[in-house]
């Protein structure tokens, strides 16, 4: 029973990261791989305001949102002067750039050790310290950001970022300020991602930069192209197939020491054969061409 | 120096869109020796054009002779080397293309440029000026405002797709549509615009003859309406049927300029143009 809570908890905190890539990957066309440095941002803000300031959970991840809208800037400024392959490698080395800052700044992050004894979220001495009570946390949030990103894409803004992912030029011509548009997303994205790591932080109780690598990254990006992007059903069918997938294999008995290789394979395989038979993700609209 | 006055321009944006609406001048837009060069390559050459309003001006000349450049010189893709471009008499050379299409210059773009993968009726509404929706903030807490502006659009817009009679594609997406429905769905989008004035890039060009007259039709009464049009077209009985006046370019340079019949009767048009 734990076990299944714990995917679903899992499961939430993968939709969190999954729906607001998507604003970006999905809605805006821009190929983000620098998501896990957002929620990485958001789990180390968190965790450190809770550790060393003693700062209430509630009160420490909007605090960890707005310094990750910030530090999104830091790609978002980049993407408007980069296309294409050039973007995703300024993404990437943001990513990179990120990883390195939490694994060798030791004396503010913890280095390679991380940070342990994150305490868990208490509300008005009510303490979220069981997994039934962590899911229904967790389901309230993963709540709250599907509904402020359902708001905002299928707003007139949603539209402009859609109109900027098929024609930027055209976007531009019509007097929409394309900048602007690209950074805003940029921010809510970013944003919301550090909510998923607050999350993270306050259920683990314990950090370290090995949950926000590039890696991880890669991940997010997989869970949106096999799901589908431009929509928001696709992250969220993308993030219940591939949290799902993996234990699944744990039943076919394979044997641990391989069991880590023969999923990376799975998840390879898998986004090779959606490029061929669905390009558009499982419940996707958009293309990536 | 242009920038310097493009600056001053920004502050005057609000004046300038009020007095826009009491200036009944003639003459809308007006480009006075507008240079520009590519790595040595001149495209446009000391170029002086003027615009006026309710009219259809047409612009010819043989591939290459800087149509499309002087296009992209007034929408703000490019900015001119030299030489000033003037908008209801303010300066707008070096504003961005955002800002230029905000104060109400319009292009079809040769390509079309259609959002394939949305709507008709959603890529007619991203034209629509006035939208509160599209600040993410008002989207989220004061809905109320984003929706009732919303219907207005939708209602402008819906009205734009039917004047060119594409009313029963509403909702099919645009990559959906045929070359000249799509043509005619671009046309639907600048006029959802509110754009003073439209430069259009070969709107007739790939479509089908019986096509050509919708869209023909469809330019004819925009400029009824008062739209300034300025059109480049390669058919030269398309010109000679809708435009008021044609300047003929030829190597980036304005080499004469009249009524359609004069121009298109010139012999050194005749010659550049079609070899005889």
């Amino acid at each position: 029973m734990n076990y299944v809570l714990h995917l679903l908890i899992m499961i939430c905190i993968y939709s969190i990261l999954s729906l607001s890539l998507n604003l970006l990957v999905g809605y805006t066309g821009l190929l983000s791989l620098c998501h896990a440095a957002f929620y990485g941002i958001g789990a180390y803000v968190s965790a450190l305001l809770m550790t060393k300031l003693g700062l209430n959970f509630f009160l420490a991840l909007p605090v960890s949102v707005i310094i990750s809208m910030l530090l999104s800037l830091l790609v978002a400024y980049p993407s408007l002067r980069f296309k294409g392959d050039y973007f995703i490698l300024t993404a990437l080395s943001f990513q990179i750039i990120i990883f390195s800052v939490l694994h060798n700044c030791a004396g503010f992050t913890g280095g390679p050790y991380g940070i342990p004894g994150i305490p868990k979220p208490h509300l008005f001495g009510f303490e979220f310290n069981s997994l039934p009570l962590f899911l229904l946390l967790s389901v309230i949030l993963a709540s709250l950001v599907f509904f402020v990103i359902y708001r905002i894409s299928s707003s007139p803004f949603g539209r402009v970022l859609k109109a900027i992912r098929e024609d930027e030029l055209a976007t531009l011509a019509l007097g929409k300020k394309v900048a602007g548009f690209k950074i805003q997303a940029f921010m809510i994205s970013g944003g919301i991602a550090a909510i998923a790591g607050g999350l993270y932080a306050g259920y683990i109780t314990y950090i370290d930069p090995t949950s926000f690598t590039l890696d991880e990254s890669i991940f997010i990006l997989a869970i949106i192209l096999v799901g589908g992007s431009g929509n928001i059903k696709g992250p969220i069918v993308g993030t219940v197939f591939m949290i799902i997938l993996p234990e699944i294999l744990k039943f076919l008995g394979i044997p641990d020491t391989i069991a880590p290789n023969v999923r990376q394979m799975i998840y390879g395989a898998l986004l090779v054969l959606m490029m061929f038979i669905r390009q558009q993700g499982i419940a996707g609209e958009y293309k990536f061409e | 120096m242009n920038i310097s006055l493009s600056k001053q321009n920004n502050k005057k944006e609000k004046q300038l869109d009020t007095t826009s609406k009491d200036s009944r001048k003639s003459c809308i837009l007006e480009l006075k020796d507008v240079t520009k060069r590519f790595d040595g390559l001149i495209a446009v050459e000391n170029a002086s054009l003027v615009f006026s309003k309710g009219k259809i001006t047409g612009l010819i000349g043989p591939n290459g002779a800087g149509k499309t450049t002087l296009f992209n010189l007034i929408t703000g893709f490019l900015k001119p080397d030299t030489g000033t471009i003037c908008f209801n008499n303010y300066t707008i050379d070096g504003l961005p293309p955002w800002r230029i299409a905000q104060l109400g210059i319009g292009k079809l773009f040769q390509d079309v440029r259609i959002f394939h993968k949305l709507t008709v009726l959603e890529n007619v509404l991203l034209a629509r000026k006035e939208q509160p929706g599209e600040k993410p903030f008002i989207s989220l807490f004061r809905r109320r405002r984003a929706i009732d502006v919303e219907k207005m659009n939708i209602d402008e817009a819906r009205n734009w797709i039917k004047f060119v009679e594409l009313g029963e594609r509403e909702d099919s997406l645009a990559e959906d549509l045929s070359y000249g429905q799509q043509k005619l769905l671009v046309i639907a989008r600048l006029l959802a615009g509110g754009f003073e004035v439209l430069l259009l890039d070969e709107p007739t060009a790939g479509v089908n003859p019986r096509m050509i007259k919708s869209v023909l039709d469809v330019i004819k009464r925009m400029a009824q309406a008062g739209k300034t049009l300025v059109v480049i077209e390669h058919n030269m009985s398309v010109i000679a049927e809708i435009s008021d006046w044609v300047y003929f370019m030829d190597d980036g340079k304005v080499i004469t300029f009249g009524k359609p019949q004069e121009i298109l009767e010139d012999p050194e048009v005749r010659k550049a143009y079609l070899g005889v």
